[in-house]
């Protein structure tokens, strides 16, 4: 039995407003992170989900590609959020205000 | 025949480079130089002399010469009259009225320079290195002008030999009066030149090439223009040929101190008497009539800029003979007749007179010479006392000086059969001859007439005051000796001066019919000629009709001649009862409110300082206050509102990513419902 899609575009737009809700509201740099990790998720179940539903391939690569670089956009934001904590004493990402005008 | 071989001609250049040399090497070594860098000036103006003489006789061969010697720019822009591309470069033109400039100049500079040992070296002046240093780039420039193939580089040598007589003129920096002579000379040239580059411009731009001669020269283009009735610029097409000509025309007036741009000629005798000899009176106030006669054939193509050349040359000779009666200044007097003979030669030219303007020329630059030089062995005799009121009797104690003199003011004035006679006498025959058709030369030529009896009154006047009666001062009464350098160049001008009239005695020719007139044959391509720039194709251009008084050309002539001398000799016997008296006195004041008129010369001063600070600073002044309110406050208020507007703008940046953040989605979300609205979603 398979399900329908629009489930599947359902539980994408759940996952992804949750991801939105935490960057909106978090303080804490590392919820921050996941915040992006449940956009970027949401977004891969829609290609996937898109893919099986046109019964190709290239969703499904895509959604390699962004796997990829989810991986390459934590090693970045984990090295920021060290860089961070060395100069504040605090991952608060309110706190960092000095780099503005 | 107009063969360009190169021959001799090929020297043609170093005629200018060799006073250039000698400018370099005396602003370098002048000051380790024997006197004081006179001599490289001097080899070096004999060497010009040298060469213009071979080209003389190359083109009295039967030859002439027209190359270019260096392109420095071409553009590939479309001209009016539809010629491809136009390119400006540097050549030389040697031609019949060309080598004859050349001779003149390189003879006049010559002299100048070896006077100059006499009257500045001898008197013990400072800042000899500069002054010889200025005479060689003076010669050299002038002497480009003259060769100058085309229109631009005629342009360019124009401006340099104002630049030298700018310099020239301010020589004693330290005096008052000089540098602010200077200054007046160099800006109403400039005024004038202002307007022969707008006509420079036009003609390239019109016809798309500025040379003077040949198949590409924009005298020709313009006649195939004004055959084919072609339109240039809106206008018809000798409608534009006479706007053309008549810009250029401005740097005419400007250089050789035609009415209204004559005021700052003398003032210019604010320099030393030998600069007035060789810039002020003998060449470069001639570059503005050589120029009109070396572009003879344009002029000739438009009947209104020769009338407007004619009356303008006839009022000016009237206008500076009238003012030059009342000065005290030997060397003013001079100046206002040098106005006034250039009159003369606008007046010959603008009848259609090539030879006679030419004539004039030629024969005003060796009297001319001769009178300036003569005035600053005057001055030097005088112990520099310029005011001929304090001199008197000087006939007998400097009889050099007195026969050379009388023998240039004898010319000046007309008197047969010294050389102004001949050329002054042609020029108001063809003035008059034409003028019987037309009022208005008719009228240009009414004013020459009664110049030339203000003329013979002027020039006697200043004899008469000079030279004869009792000696008014001490230094007349026991004058400075002059030496050989100040002698040699008198004697040599003053044979010229005397003789040099010979060379085209139209009147006597006619009347015994006999070919005497060598000059028209030289201008008219007897000898050597370029296509296209001799007199009878010129001659046919010219659109004026000729008429005769009494029905026979002879009775004309003889009675122009007649008049003319008749004047010349009754302005010089009223000058010989007035002054030559031993205790003359001064009858000015008999002139009554004319007298005060003259002798502020018609306030043309104060009419130009008045439209000067009357109209022209105001004027300035409110472009200014435009330019400091409006465009700058433009400006300014451009930065002053973003400046400001970013001030508050900026305060969105908090350094809180979170705010960033919602931001994004925010503006993300506007986004989606301005699209979704545009697209009908809520329709």
């Amino acid at each position: 039995m398979t399900v329908d899609v629009q489930y599947y575009v359902l539980l994408s737009m759940a996952v992804f407003c949750i991801g939105l809700f935490g960057v909106l509201t978090r303080r804490n740099a590392l919820l921050f992170l996941m915040s992006v990790e449940l956009m970027l998720n949401a977004a891969n179940i829609n290609l996937i989900a898109f893919a099986f539903y046109h019964g190709n391939l290239t969703g499904q690569l895509f959604a390699l590609f962004t796997m990829a670089l989810a991986a390459a956009e934590v090693a970045v934001g984990l090295g920021i959020i060290l860089v961070l904590y060395r100069n504040f004493r605090d991952i608060d990402v309110t706190v960092p205000t000095t780099m503005r005008w | 025949m107009a063969a360009t071989a190169t021959g001799p001609f090929g020297f043609a250049p170093a005629i200018a480079v060799l006073p250039l040399v000698a400018f370099v090497v005396t602003l370098l070594f002048g000051k380790h130089l024997p006197k004081k860098g006179a001599l490289p000036g001097i080899i070096a103006t004999a060497g010009s002399l040298l060469i213009s003489l071979v080209m003389f006789a190359a083109v009295g061969g039967g030859n002439a010469y027209h190359t270019t010697l260096y392109e420095w720019t071409a553009g590939a822009a479309a001209s009016e009259t539809g010629a491809e591309g136009v390119a400006f470069t540097f050549g030389v033109l040697i031609d019949p009225l060309s080598a004859l400039m050349l001779v003149i100049v390189s003879l006049v500079a010559l002299l100048v320079h070896v006077f100059s040992l006499g009257y500045m070296n001898a008197e013990g002046e400072t800042g000899l290195p500069r002054y010889y240093a200025e005479l060689g780039l003076f010669t050299f420039s002038m002497l480009a002008f003259v060769f100058a193939d085309n229109l631009l580089m005629a342009f360019m040598f124009f401006e340099l030999v104002g630049l030298c007589s700018y310099l020239l003129i301010g020589f004693w920096f330290r005096t008052e009066s000089a540098p602010s002579a200077a200054k007046k000379a160099f800006l109403v040239t400039r005024f004038g030149d202002y307007f022969f580059l707008i006509g420079v411009v036009a003609i390239a731009a019109t016809f798309g090439t500025v040379s003077f001669a040949g198949e590409g020269s924009f005298v020709t283009a313009a006649e195939t223009a004004i055959d084919d009735g072609a339109t240039l610029f809106g206008f018809d097409a000798q409608t534009w040929v006479t706007i053309t000509g008549l810009l250029v025309l401005g740097g005419v007036l400007g250089k050789s101190a035609q009415f209204p741009f004559h005021t700052w000629l003398p003032d210019a005798m604010e320099g030393p008497t030998t600069v007035s000899a060789l810039i002020h009176a003998a060449t470069m106030v001639a570059a503005g009539v050589y120029l009109v006669a070396r572009m003879f054939g344009y002029y000739a193509l438009s009947p209104t800029a020769l009338s407007i050349i004619a009356f303008v040359g006839g009022f000016t000779a009237l206008f500076a003979a009238t003012m030059g009666v009342v000065k005290d200044d030997v060397k003013q007097v001079l100046a206002y007749s040098t106005i006034s003979q250039y009159g003369y030669m606008m007046l010959g030219l603008g009848v259609g007179g090539y030879v006679a303007g030419v004539f004039h020329l030629l024969n005003h630059a060796f009297f001319k010479a001769l009178l300036f030089l003569g005035a600053g062995a005057v001055i030097v005799l005088m112990h520099h006392e310029q005011n001929m009121w304090k001199m008197g009797g000087l006939k007998d104690k400097a009889p050099v000086t007195y026969y050379t003199f009388l023998a240039g003011a004898l010319a000046l004035a007309g008197i047969v059969p010294f050389s102004g006679f001949w050329s002054k006498d042609e020029v108001l025959f063809d003035a008059l001859i034409i003028g019987l058709e037309q009022p208005v030369i008719l009228a240009a030529y009414a004013m020459g007439l009664v110049a030339v009896f203000f003329t013979g009154f002027y020039t006697f006047r200043m004899v008469f005051l000079t030279f004869h009666g009792e000696p008014r001062s001490e230094t007349a009464e026991d004058p400075h000796q002059v030496g050989w350098a100040i002698k040699v160049p008198l004697i040599v001008l003053g044979i010229l001066a005397t003789v040099t009239g010979l060379v085209n005695m139209a009147p006597v020719a006619k009347l015994l019919d006999v070919d005497i007139t060598f000059l028209e044959f030289w201008l008219d391509g007897e000898y050597g000629y370029v296509e296209g720039l001799t007199y009878h194709a010129y001659h046919e251009t010219v659109a004026f009709e000729e008429g005769v008084i009494g029905g026979s050309e002879t009775t004309t002539m003889l009675l122009s001649a007649g008049l003319s001398l008749g004047l010349a000799l009754a302005g010089a016997f009223t000058a010989h009862t007035l002054y030559n008296v031993p205790e003359p006195t001064r009858h000015m004041q008999k002139l009554g409110g004319a007298y005060s008129l003259l002798r502020n010369n018609y306030y043309q001063d104060e009419y130009q300082v008045w439209l000067a600070q009357g109209f022209t600073l105001p004027l300035a002044r409110a472009a200014d206050r435009f330019d400091q309110t409006v465009i700058d406050g433009i400006v300014n208020g451009t930065s002053t509102v973003s400046l400001f507007s970013s001030n508050w703008v900026k305060r969105i940046q908090t350094g809180i990513v979170t705010n960033y953040a919602a931001l994004l989605v925010g503006g993300f979300i506007a986004l989606l419902l301005v699209l979704g609205y545009l697209g009908g979603w809520f329709a």
